[in-house]
C-alpha cells in the first residue's frame, strides 16, 4: 500500500494504483479506447467541469489530458497527429501533478494552437510524471481554458479504480 | 446547505450563523430576494462562501451580493476582507482573471442618428477588436516594454497615444496600482500574453453598444454625461493570459507553503499566505502588475473602440465624441481602510465577481464622481439590459465599499449549451434589433440570457439594501462576444 498525503486529505490506495509497472512499459491513451464512463461532463454553473475514472494514475491521467483535449478541440478526429513533444514535471503530490500536467497542455494551447488527443506516459510516480505527447495545431480552439484549478481536487478510490473531478476555469 | 440553515437579517440580506460549522471564523452573509436565494441555494455557492469564512484574519462576515454563483475555491460574488498585516492574502481569492472588469464609454451620438449604420459599426467592431480563443492582437510588446506595462498601467498606452488623460482620471486607481513589481512575474506569464495586449479574449468578455433606456438618477446621470437615447459602449475583459499565469503560479507556489504557516483549508483552491509573509508580499505585488496590464489592455481597447466609430461612422454622422464614463475592476484584492466593528482598520480586500463602490466623498474618487458616489457598471447577460449605479454609504458601511458585478450565472455552460442552439439564439437578437457578431455559435449559446439570473432582479437588491444607487439603465444594439 501507498499513502497518498495530500495537503488536506490523507487516505490509502493500493499501490499498484500509483504504478504504471501492470505488465506493460507505460500508458497510451488516446480518444478511440476509452470507455464510455470514462470522462464525464459534470455540471458547473461558471466553469466546466470533467469527472475522470480510471484503473491506475496512468489512466485517470491520460484520461484526463484526452478529455480537456476533447473541450479544447471538439471534434479530436480533426486534430492532426503531426507534432510529438517530451514532457517532465515534478509536484509535491498527485493532485499538484494532475494540476501541472493538464496546465502545461493547457499553455501550449493557448500558446501554440496546440491540443494533443494522444499521450503516453512513460513515468508516473504520485509526484513526477515523464510523457510524449502527440496532436496538431488548429486555427481556432472550441474553448480558452483560462486554468486548471484545485477547486475540491481529490483523487480518489473508486470501484477498483481511480477517480477525480477537475474544475477548468473557462 | 438549507433553507433552514439561514437567518434572514433584513429585506434583502441573509446569515448563516458561524455556528453552521465548526471552523467558520465569521459569520456569513448574503444579500437575495426570496427568488435569488432559492437560485443560491441552487448550486454550491453558499458552501464555497462558508469555506471562505474560514480564511485566517478574515474580519466582520464573508459576504456575497445577489448575483452570487458557483465558483472555484470563493463563490463568484464573494468579498471578504482580512485584517492587516497578518491577515492572508489568497490568490483564488481573486480569481485566474485578475482585474477582469468592465469600461464604459459615453458618446454623443444618439440611437436614431446611428441606426441605419448599426451593422457596418458592429462589423467594423468585431474586426478591429481581436477576440476569441488564442487571437493576438496589434500591440506585440518585447519583455521590457512588458514590464512597463507592469508598472504603468494604462498610462503606458497615454504615452504613446492611445489614451487620454481623462480616461485615466475616469480609471479605478487611475489606471495604475502602485507597488507593482515585473520581478515578481513569471518569464511563462511574459511569454503567454506578448500578444495579448489589446485583446478581448473569449468566455464571457464582451464588447457592447448600448442605448440608454432610462434615468434613474438625473444628477448622477448628468456627472456621467448620461441622457436617455444616448449610444454608449461597454468592455468587459481583463488581464488575459498574463493575469491566468501569475494566478497560477502563485496558487501553486502558495500550495507549498501554506503549511508553513499552519494554516488549514477546506478546499486547496483558497490557498493563502500572511499578507506580511514573502509569498503574500511577492503575490500582492504580481497581481498589481497583472492588474496594471488588464487597465491597459481595456485601454487600447478603447482606442481601437474610437477608431472602429470612426471608420464605421465619419462622414455619416457627427463626431462620436467618445469619453470615457469610468472603467472598474472586479476580480481583485485591494489594501483599504474600512470602519470595522466600530473601528477604523486597514484591510485586504478580496472582490471576486463584485466590484468596488465607494460613497460620495471618497477621496479616490475623481473630482467629477466625488459628490455622487463611485460609478459602478455592471453588464448584464447578452441581449438583456445593463446598469449603471454608484455607490453608497450604505455599501460603505455594510459591504466594504462592495456590490455585485453583473447577473451571475444559473445554469450550467454544458446545459446551456444542450437547450440553446447559438444560431437560433442570434437570429432571435437579431429579430430584437440586436446586432450579434460571435467567433463562436457554441459559445454564443453558453452564453444564453436563460442561463443568467435576471439583471434587473439583482440591481432591485442592491437598490433595496442600500449597498448601491441605480442611475441608468442601458439595453444592447449591437454585441460583439470574444
Amino acid at each position: 500500500m501507498a499513502r497518498c498525503n495530500s495537503n488536506w486529505m490523507t487516505f490509502w490506495i493500493p499501490f499498484n494504483f500509483w504504478s504504471t509497472d501492470r505488465g506493460y512499459n507505460g500508458v497510451v491513451m488516446s480518444d478511440s479506447d476509452l470507455p464510455e464512463d470514462a470522462i464525464r461532463v459534470v455540471e458547473h454553473t461558471a466553469d466546466w467541469s470533467l469527472r475522470v475514472r480510471g484503473g491506475d494514475l496512468a489512466e485517470l491521467f491520460g484520461r484526463a489530458a484526452v478529455g480537456m483535449a476533447r473541450l479544447l478541440a471538439g471534434d479530436l478526429a480533426a486534430v492532426p497527429l503531426d507534432e510529438v513533444r517530451e514532457l517532465a514535471l515534478v509536484a509535491d503530490d498527485a493532485e499538484g501533478l494532475l494540476v501541472e500536467w493538464l496546465g502545461e497542455l493547457a499553455y501550449w494551447a493557448e500558446r501554440d494552437g496546440l491540443v494533443c488527443p494522444t499521450v503516453e506516459l512513460h513515468e508516473l510516480t504520485p509526484t513526477a510524471l515523464r510523457a510524449t505527447t502527440r496532436g496538431g495545431r488548429l486555427p481556432e480552439l472550441q474553448k480558452h481554458i483560462k486554468a486548471v484549478t484545485y477547486h475540491d481536487l481529490a483523487i480518489r478510490p473508486y470501484d477498483g479504480g481511480l477517480e477525480v473531478t477537475i474544475v477548468f476555469d473557462v | 446547505m438549507n433553507q433552514q440553515d439561514l437567518k434572514r437579517i433584513s429585506p434583502y440580506l441573509y446569515e448563516i450563523p458561524r455556528e453552521h460549522r465548526h471552523d467558520m471564523r465569521v459569520p456569513a452573509r448574503f444579500y437575495a430576494d426570496a427568488e435569488l436565494l432559492q437560485q443560491a441555494l441552487g448550486d454550491k455557492s453558499l458552501d464555497q462562501l462558508v469555506n471562505s469564512a474560514t480564511l485566517p484574519g478574515i474580519v466582520a462576515y464573508a459576504l456575497a451580493m445577489p448575483d452570487i454563483h458557483q465558483g472555484y475555491g470563493f463563490p463568484i460574488g464573494g468579498v471578504v476582507a482580512t485584517e492587516t498585516p497578518d491577515g492572508v492574502i489568497s490568490p483564488g481569492g481573486v480569481g485566474y482573471d485578475i482585474n477582469c472588469g468592465v469600461r464604459l464609454l459615453g458618446t454623443r451620438l444618439t440611437r436614431d442618428e446611428i441606426a441605419p449604420y448599426l451593422d457596418q459599426l458592429a462589423t467594423q467592431l468585431q474586426r478591429d477588436c481581436p477576440h476569441g480563443v488564442g487571437r493576438g492582437g496589434e500591440f506585440e510588446l518585447s519583455r521590457k516594454e512588458m514590464e512597463e506595462v507592469v508598472r504603468e498601467g494604462a498610462r503606458w498606452a497615454l504615452k504613446r497615444g492611445y489614451a487620454t488623460e481623462m480616461d485615466l482620471e475616469r480609471t479605478e486607481e487611475n489606471g495604475r496600482i502602485a507597488g507593482a513589481d515585473p520581478d515578481k512575474i513569471s518569464p511563462r506569464a511574459y511569454e503567454r500574453a506578448r500578444d495579448q495586449l489589446g485583446t478581448l479574449g473569449a468566455g464571457n468578455h464582451f464588447i457592447e453598444v448600448d442605448v440608454v433606456d432610462e434615468v434613474f438618477d438625473e444628477t448622477a446621470a448628468a456627472a456621467m454625461g448620461l441622457f436617455p437615447g444616448q449610444i454608449v459602449a461597454q468592455i468587459h475583459c481583463g488581464s488575459r493570459g498574463f493575469g491566468h499565469q501569475v494566478c497560477t503560479d502563485y496558487v501553486a507556489r502558495f500550495q507549498k507553503v501554506v503549511h508553513k504557516y499552519n494554516i488549514q483549508l477546506p478546499d486547496r483552491e483558497l490557498v493563502c499566505a500572511p499578507l506580511s509573509s514573502p509569498e503574500g508580499q511577492d503575490y500582492l505585488a504580481a497581481m498589481k502588475g497583472a492588474a496594471n496590464f488588464a487597465f491597459c489592455n481595456r485601454q487600447l481597447l478603447t482606442h481601437l473602440i474610437r477608431r472602429s466609430f470612426d471608420h464605421a461612422l465619419r462622414g455619416k454622422v457627427a463626431n462620436p465624441g467618445i469619453y470615457q464614463i469610468y472603467d472598474i475592476a472586479h476580480n481583485m484584492a485591494k489594501i483599504e481602510e474600512h470602519e470595522v466593528n466600530g473601528k477604523r482598520m486597514t484591510v485586504c480586500v478580496h472582490r471576486k465577481g463584485a466590484t468596488r463602490a465607494f460613497g460620495p466623498g471618497s477621496p479616490v474618487l475623481p473630482d467629477v464622481y466625488r459628490a455622487i458616489g463611485q460609478p459602478v457598471l455592471v453588464p448584464g447577460s447578452m441581449g438583456t439590459a445593463s446598469w449603471v449605479l454608484v455607490g453608497t454609504e450604505g455599501s460603505m458601511a455594510q459591504s466594504f465599499g462592495s456590490t455585485c458585478h453583473g447577473a451571475g450565472r444559473t445554469m450550467s455552460r454544458s446545459r446551456a449549451k444542450k437547450e440553446v442552439q447559438g444560431g437560433e439564439l442570434r437570429r432571435e437578437l437579431e429579430e430584437r434589433g440586436i446586432r450579434v457578431r460571435a467567433g463562436s455559435l457554441a459559445g454564443l449559446a453558453e452564453e444564453a440570457p436563460m442561463a443568467y439570473k435576471d439583471v434587473d432582479r439583482v440591481i432591485e437588491v442592491v437598490h433595496g439594501a442600500g449597498i448601491a444607487r441605480k442611475v441608468a439603465r442601458l439595453v444592447p444594439v449591437a454585441v460583439v462576444k470574444g
